[in-house]
């Protein structure tokens, strides 16, 4: 089934209803409910800016607190309604978190308390899911198999219609049914990781001589579920050992090699710091190879389309093609709204493994996915944000983008009022943006000069003054986003230092991204300045990559940098032994990976819907 | 009278830390001729850059393609060398 259009419970559990006290004050009873609903679920990190809390109690004279504790309540009769009530406003954009509290459940005297999400951002979040609430996207019971369509975030708000086995009982709370995202498709055939660790080298030799047998020809379906080998004489409290070795590999080669792989030390790893590419990035079938091949991935991609309205499903068609799109993978109806779906899903799968990023770097529309992961806003208002940029990028007179082989000093003799300095790079790489003709024109005395130009794949003069009117339009609808200060450490290109509170929660600062320079190479100076530390590149290809190990920083082995995807398109299957390479590199770094998420690379196929 | 050109690893590692606008003291040792430009941090853009390096310096021609080719030093080395590069 597909996730979007289910709510999912993150959490349940029953608490004992507070002193009703007198019958006069059922509100206080009601507020001391919230509160204590609040408490269950710890008030650690930050909660969602669109928490809202829905109370199922029986009705009252007495006139209910419309909020607490700044969080929104809605009060209905039961239960069931409450449920009913939380589904819908999270399919329709109004919550992204339910608290709900079902009074006199099950048992008189007893709260029943649960937190919702969307299914799909569940997943992506890496929650514990409960189970799904057996209902449709209107908020009715599922009659049949068939599940609901991409939610729009476009649902109706009018009359639920009834449920098909008990007309008009909304007050039943609904069946809570298993999660079913995918299936197990473990073969020996697939490639998966195989990890393993010593305290020392002689012990990590006798670990690898004990899992040399198990790659046998006759144990090769057990090949999928092979776990990773603790170091010897180490109890089930001991974590892996400090001399690592990883193979990406099919059963068939398993034995040849393990037998020949190459130990590393791992000393302290250093910490790791997401990047996250933007246009120029794209290719077709960027990072499909992970889709129904992953699940948080798959799920991330989902939640991300389902917030964009009805292009969703066609930007996802278009992505999955394996014929003609309709609209080609450089147009910015595509680049930019795909870019953020392959990024943000690439960060999520790579949470989903238990790294815990210090810093956060994207380059241009990349900053965005860097801004949602550190919480600045949440996943809809991003998604919403790409495609305020998209509409009125396109209103901007067509134009397009140069990479150029010098620095910033150098080329800013061919700048005119029509070519804009849109990047700096790297030491020896900007990007110029402006209208066709005056690109083509800069481009000739460029390379009659002999610095090299490419063009960059982009129909919109992005980071030039021609997008001022997006600007001045996104501003206005930006102002309408509830901002918050980043909760991670999240570098800027725009200023090219650490984002502040204020310009976190600045409409004019998202909307400026569009007219404004990127300092690339600035931020990242920052950054590498701050700490040593492995950069992962979260998107497609290995641009940020390219430019980072151009750096000083990198050169002296100080830093690192690591890609997810391989450095040009290829088929699915080197997405996925891309992927596979990159947690391999996190071991050996000295991270220690969530074994059974990682498992899931070889293990899980999604369905099609 | 033409001359055959032969350009050496010294010469190709000079021109990829020039195009990089590298400082001194920089880590371009070890393997390198068998190491992936992407590796080494050279996009296509900074491959293009090399690739006018050498046709300047030698006055030589290099296909375009090269570029999609050559995925190490040593490979454009040898495609260099051996595509009989002429100066006049």
């Amino acid at each position: 089934m597909s996730l979007t259009g289910h709510s999912a419970v993150v959490h349940r559990l029953v608490v004992a209803a507070p002193d009703p006290g007198t019958p006069d004050s059922p509100p206080a009873a009601l507020s001391t409910a919230v509160s204590a609903v609040l408490d269950a679920f710890g008030r650690t990190g930050r909660l969602p800016v669109r928490t809202v809390v829905y109370v199922g109690a029986p009705a009252t004279d007495h006139a209910l607190p419309a909020g607490h504790e700044s969080l929104p309540v809605r009060t209905t009769p039961t239960e069931g309604r409450a449920l009913r009530l939380a589904h819908r406003e999270l399919l329709d954009g109004t919550a992204d978190l339910a608290f709900v509290a079902g009074f006199g459940s099950p048992d008189p005297g007893k709260v029943t308390v649960y937190a919702v999400k969307r299914a799909a951002e569940a997943v992506a979040d890496g929650d514990a899911v409960h189970g799904v609430l057996h209902l449709t996207d209107s908020g009715t019971d599922i009659r049949t198999d068939s599940d609901s369509d991409i939610g729009t975030g476009e649902t109706g708000t009018g009359d639920r219609g009834t449920d098909g086995h008990a007309p008009g009982d909304h007050d039943t709370p609904p069946a809570i049914h298993p999660l079913c995202h995918g299936r197990d498709t473990a073969c020996p055939g697939r490639h998966r990781l195989l990890l393993w660790s010593g305290r020392d080298e002689d012990d990590e030799a006798r670990v690898r001589a004990e899992l040399l047998p198990l790659l046998a020809d006759e144990h090769t379906e057990a090949f999928p579920y092979l776990p990773t080998p603790r170091p010897n004489g180490a109890g089930p409290a001991t974590g892996p050992g400090p001399v690592r070795a990883a193979v990406v590999t099919d059963a068939r080669q398993a034995a040849a090699g393990v037998a020949s792989a190459k130990t590393v030390t791992a000393r302290a790893p250093r910490p790791v710091a997401l990047l996250f590419p933007g246009q120029g990035s794209q290719h077709a079938a960027m990072a499909a190879g992970l889709y129904r091949r992953e699940p948080v991935f798959t799920a991330a991609v989902d939640a991300a389309l389902s917030h964009m309205g009805q292009d969703g499903p066609r930007i996802r068609e278009d992505w999955l093609t394996t014929g003609t799109p309709h609209i080609g993978i450089d147009d910015v109806r595509r680049a930019q709204p795909l870019l953020f779906a392959v990024d943000y899903a690439l960060g999520r799968m790579v949470l989903g493994w238990g790294v815990r990023p210090v810093a956060l770097l994207g380059h241009s529309a990349g900053e965005l996915v860097a801004a949602t992961l550190a919480g600045v806003m949440s996943l809809a208002d991003a998604a919403g944000m790409v495609m305020a940029r998209v509409r009125e990028a396109v209103k901007i007179p067509p134009g397009g983008m140069l990479a150029v082989g010098a620095s910033a000093a150098r080329v800013r003799p061919y700048l005119d009022h029509d070519v804009a300095l849109a990047a700096v790079n790297a030491n020896q790489q900007v990007m110029l943006a402006g209208s066709v003709p005056a690109l083509a024109e800069v481009r000739a005395r460029l390379t009659a000069d002999h610095i090299t130009v490419v063009t960059v794949p982009a129909t919109s003069p992005f980071h030039s003054p021609a997008m001022a009117p997006a600007s001045d339009a996104l501003e206005k609808e930006y102002g309408a986003v509830p901002f918050r200060e980043p909760a991670l450490p999240l570098y800027s290109g725009y200023t090219g230092t650490l984002m502040s509170a204020e310009d976190a929660r600045s409409p004019r600062f998202w909307a400026r991204q569009v007219t404004d320079t990127v300092h690339f190479l600035p931020a990242l100076d920052e950054l590498l300045a701050a700490e040593d530390v492995l950069l992962v590149e979260a998107g497609p290809r290995q641009t940020l990559t390219a430019f980072a190990r151009r750096h000083r920083a990198v050169r002296l082995r100080a830093s690192a940098a690591l890609p997810l995807l391989p450095a040009k398109p290829g088929p699915a299957e080197t997405d996925r032994r891309s992927v596979l390479n990159a947690a391999a590199g996190l071991w050996t770094e000295g991270h220690d990976l969530n074994a059974q998420a990682l498992s899931r690379l070889w293990t899980w196929t999604g369905t099609t819907d | 009278m033409t001359t055959q050109i032969t350009v050496t690893l010294a010469d190709l590692t000079r021109m990829l830390r020039e195009s990089a606008g590298e400082e001194e003291g920089v880590d371009l040792d070890g393997d390198v001729l068998n190491t992936t430009f992407i590796d080494l941090g050279y996009d296509s853009l900074a491959l293009l850059q090399v690739i006018g390096l050498i046709q300047r310096e030698y006055g030589i021609t290099i296909p375009d393609d090269a570029v999609a080719d050559a995925e190490t030093p040593g490979a454009l080395l040898a495609l260099v060398n051996a595509s009989g590069a002429t100066t006049d």
